[in-house]
């Protein structure tokens, strides 16, 4: 026996300190919130410097330095912007596009994925790669080929034809996201459910939809502001004043010669609002999902 | 209630054929286990039965009724999976009720939507959960009723999906493996519990594994697959006692049967010196033929003077209430121990322990008439055959 150095007695067994993270033990906890806090100023102040341009006067925008705070005291020449502009039944407009963009969007993903997930047959590869191929051509490209065909078949000039020409785009993503999530369930559970006495409808309906509810929240959001925020289509589709979305509304503010500022920010704001609160119902879900596929089903 | 009968099944899938002309027939309320090695076919053959997989050929029989064209639904059956497939966003409650539930679906209630509703207004009605109650309380289920699958054991899992098997009250059973996912102790208890509910409903049963203790301990009926052909099906103590082949002795029995190359001259088979009376039904000239002998059936002493075979001890493992004895045959005697033979040991059972150690010198002693004799070309056996058991096929090379 050599005269050797016992090993220093820590706090914590050295299995345990194993454990932890990396990341962890690189940076303190007050540096870890300073970071955070860091993070959220940058994402926040565009927000807030919407805010706070809504509520300056044009002196203040066009002249001499704009405020830190906001007037507060303007907030009551909001409700003059919105009477002289039929922003609510823009954002209605908005609302409807972007919710039936989603919603047939996912009704089409789920089917198809479900059926490039499970069924054999003759072109699989071939549609699969169909699909993403329509996201290499930038929606510009497409408009006029569209417009043309949108014409001949009088669906121009209504919200009908703008969600179908939406879902077209939004749709490829979706598929390839629930294609994903359907390969990742085993197929055991479909067949205890066909055993159990369920067509392949109900399988679908009762069985899979809720396992695979993550990913489609997943996807609704990418298509919910997808559609939100569509403006090309819109604005080459729709000539009528109150069928626009709030995305050709806003931009209608913007004149040739003169752009107020404070109402542009005011209106956007409004147009930030809606689209907010919905990911805001869809987020828990969607952070539920990202440990979900950790439980063994 | 429900006899099934296979005929002349066979699938294929491409050019690979999994399972050739397999035909059985099994009466209501027989323990019909499919045993074999993995990728044998059994599962495959199970699935047939069950709906799951159609067959290239041949027909699946219910009572005197051809299903093949039938869903798993119409045929009546349960299937317990492997991997337990619940529902993973069901509580233990709703999964076990889901069946029950989709009883009562008539056509309207399958659109999307209103079947998650049906399922729950169902699944709640008074009759469905009395019986969920009475399955679970069977299973000892009760007290994880409102759990989700997430949160249970493996064997928990595999309770629930029992009940989910059972409260169907289906015609027939169909278990997949339903053990091989759970440690040694569960299985234990998990065998008790699926012999007690056989006797309990008189179902028929039908179940696959590769655990041959599983087999023997459950089964009234063992099929044994190799490469799709069936090997053997009879009766596990008939199996055990006189197997078909050289395969079947091999594949059941641990350590498994040896089995040695004998010389017959004059019609009497002689090994290594040592004599076997033949038995009457074996009719042998000159030439070779296969001796097999269980290991419980061969003794080893240290005296190397008594009558047997003269060898070396190699291994000794000791199962606590059993040893087993792994002995190198003398060289000398010239004995031709079987290709597949472990370590070309021969391997001897005993109860309790032994004084011998490895390197000893000792004598093995069979059990000259508990011998089994094969064919030394095609491994049928020579005293089995076409009696009482079904003649086996050897199994094919490639």
């Amino acid at each position: 026996m050599t005269t050797q150095e016992a090993p220093p007695i820590t706090q914590s067994a050295p299995h345990k300190r194993r454990l932890k993270a990396p990341g962890n033990r690189s940076f303190s906890k007050p540096a870890r919130y300073v970071m955070l806090a860091a993070l959220v100023l940058f994402s926040g102040f565009p927000l807030y410097w919407m805010l706070n341009t809504a509520l300056s006067e044009d002196s203040e925008l066009y002249g001499q330095a704009q405020g830190w705070w906001p007037h507060w005291e303007r907030l009551a020449d909001f409700g003059d912007l919105i009477g002289s502009v039929p922003i609510f039944k823009w954002l209605t407009n908005s609302v409807v596009i972007a919710g039936g963009t989603t919603l047939l969007s996912l009704i089409f993903a789920v089917l198809a994925g479900y059926a490039l997930s499970r069924f054999k047959f003759y072109g699989k590869g071939a549609a699969g790669f169909l699909l993403f191929a329509t996201q290499m051509l930038p929606e510009a490209l497409l408009v006029v080929p569209i417009y043309a065909l949108f014409a001949s078949l009088g669906l121009l000039n209504g919200m009908g034809g703008l969600i179908l020409a939406n879902v077209a785009f939004t749709m490829p993503v979706s598929v390839w996201i629930i294609k994903g999530a359907i390969d990742a369930i085993p197929y055991e559970i479909e067949e205890a459910a066909a055993v159990d006495g369920c067509p392949r409808v109900t399988i679908l309906s009762l069985v899979l939809t809720p396992l695979i509810l993550p990913s489609i929240a997943a996807a609704a959001v990418i298509n919910f502001f997808d559609g939100w925020n569509e403006f090309l289509l819109a604005k080459t589709f729709i000539a009528e004043r109150d069928l626009w979305p709030a995305s050709v509304g806003l931009a209608s503010f913007i004149g040739q010669y003169l752009t107020s500022l404070n109402s542009v920010m005011a209106a956007a704001l409004l147009f930030t609002l809606p689209a907010l609160i919905f990911f805001l119902l869809v987020q828990r879900r969607i952070v539920s999902g990202l440990t979900a596929g950790s439980v063994k089903g | 209630m429900a006899k099934l009968s296979l005929r002349n099944v066979s699938k294929r899938f491409g050019d690979t054929q999994v399972i050739h002309d397999f035909s059985a027939e099994v009466d209501n309320g027989e323990f019909l286990v499919l045993l074999g090695a993995s990728g044998s076919g059994k599962s495959t053959l199970l699935r047939i039965i069950a709906g799951l997989t159609d067959a290239s050929a041949g027909d699946v029989i219910f009572d005197n009724l051809r299903v093949n064209r039938q869903s798993p639904r119409e045929r009546d059956i349960a299937f317990v999976f492997q991997s337990y497939a619940l529902y993973p966003h069901l509580t233990v409650r709703e999964n076990i009720a889901f069946p029950l539930a989709l009883d009562k679906f008539k056509g309207w209630h399958h659109i999307p939507g209103v079947s998650t509703i049906a399922r729950r207004v169902f699944g709640s009605s008074k009759d469905i959960v009395k019986q969920v109650a009475s399955v679970s309380s069977m299973l000892e289920l009760d007290e994880y009723a409102n759990r989700k699958p997430g949160g249970l054991s493996g064997g928990q899992r595999q309770r629930v999906a029992l009940a989910r098997a059972l409260i169907r009250n289906p015609s027939m059973f169909l278990l997949d493996e339903p053990l091989s996912n759970l440690d040694a102790k569960l299985r234990a208890e998990l065998r008790g519990e699926i012999v007690r509910l056989h006797r309990l409903t008189g179902k028929t049963f039908v179940y696959v594994t590769h655990d041959q203790v599983e087999a023997m301990t459950m089964a009234t009926q063992i099929v044994i697959l190799h490469n799709g052909i069936v090997q053997q099906h009879a009766t596990p103590q008939e199996i055990y006692a006189r197997p078909a082949n050289t395969y079947v002795a091999r594949f059941i029995g641990s350590p498994p049967m040896n089995l040695m190359t004998a010389d017959v001259t004059d019609g009497q088979p002689a090994l290594g010196g040592l004599r076997f009376p033949a038995p009457e039904q074996l009719r042998l000239g000159n030439g070779t033929v296969t001796l097999g002998l269980r290991p419980e059936h061969l003794t080893v002493s240290a005296d190397v003077d008594v009558p047997g075979l003269a060898g070396t001890v190699r291994r000794i493992e000791d199962l606590g209430a059993d040893t087993l004895i792994g002995v190198q045959p003398d060289p000398a005697l010239g004995l031709n121990m079987w290709e597949l033979n472990q370590d070309d040991l021969l391997w001897i059972r005993q109860t309790g322990q032994t004084r011998l150690m490895a390197g000893d010198p000792c004598t093995v002693s069979p059990e000259a008439r508990m011998a089994s004799y094969f064919d030394s070309d095609t491994g049928l056996n020579l005293v089995s055959a076409g009696k009482d058991s079904d003649a086996g096929m050897l199994p094919t090379r490639g």
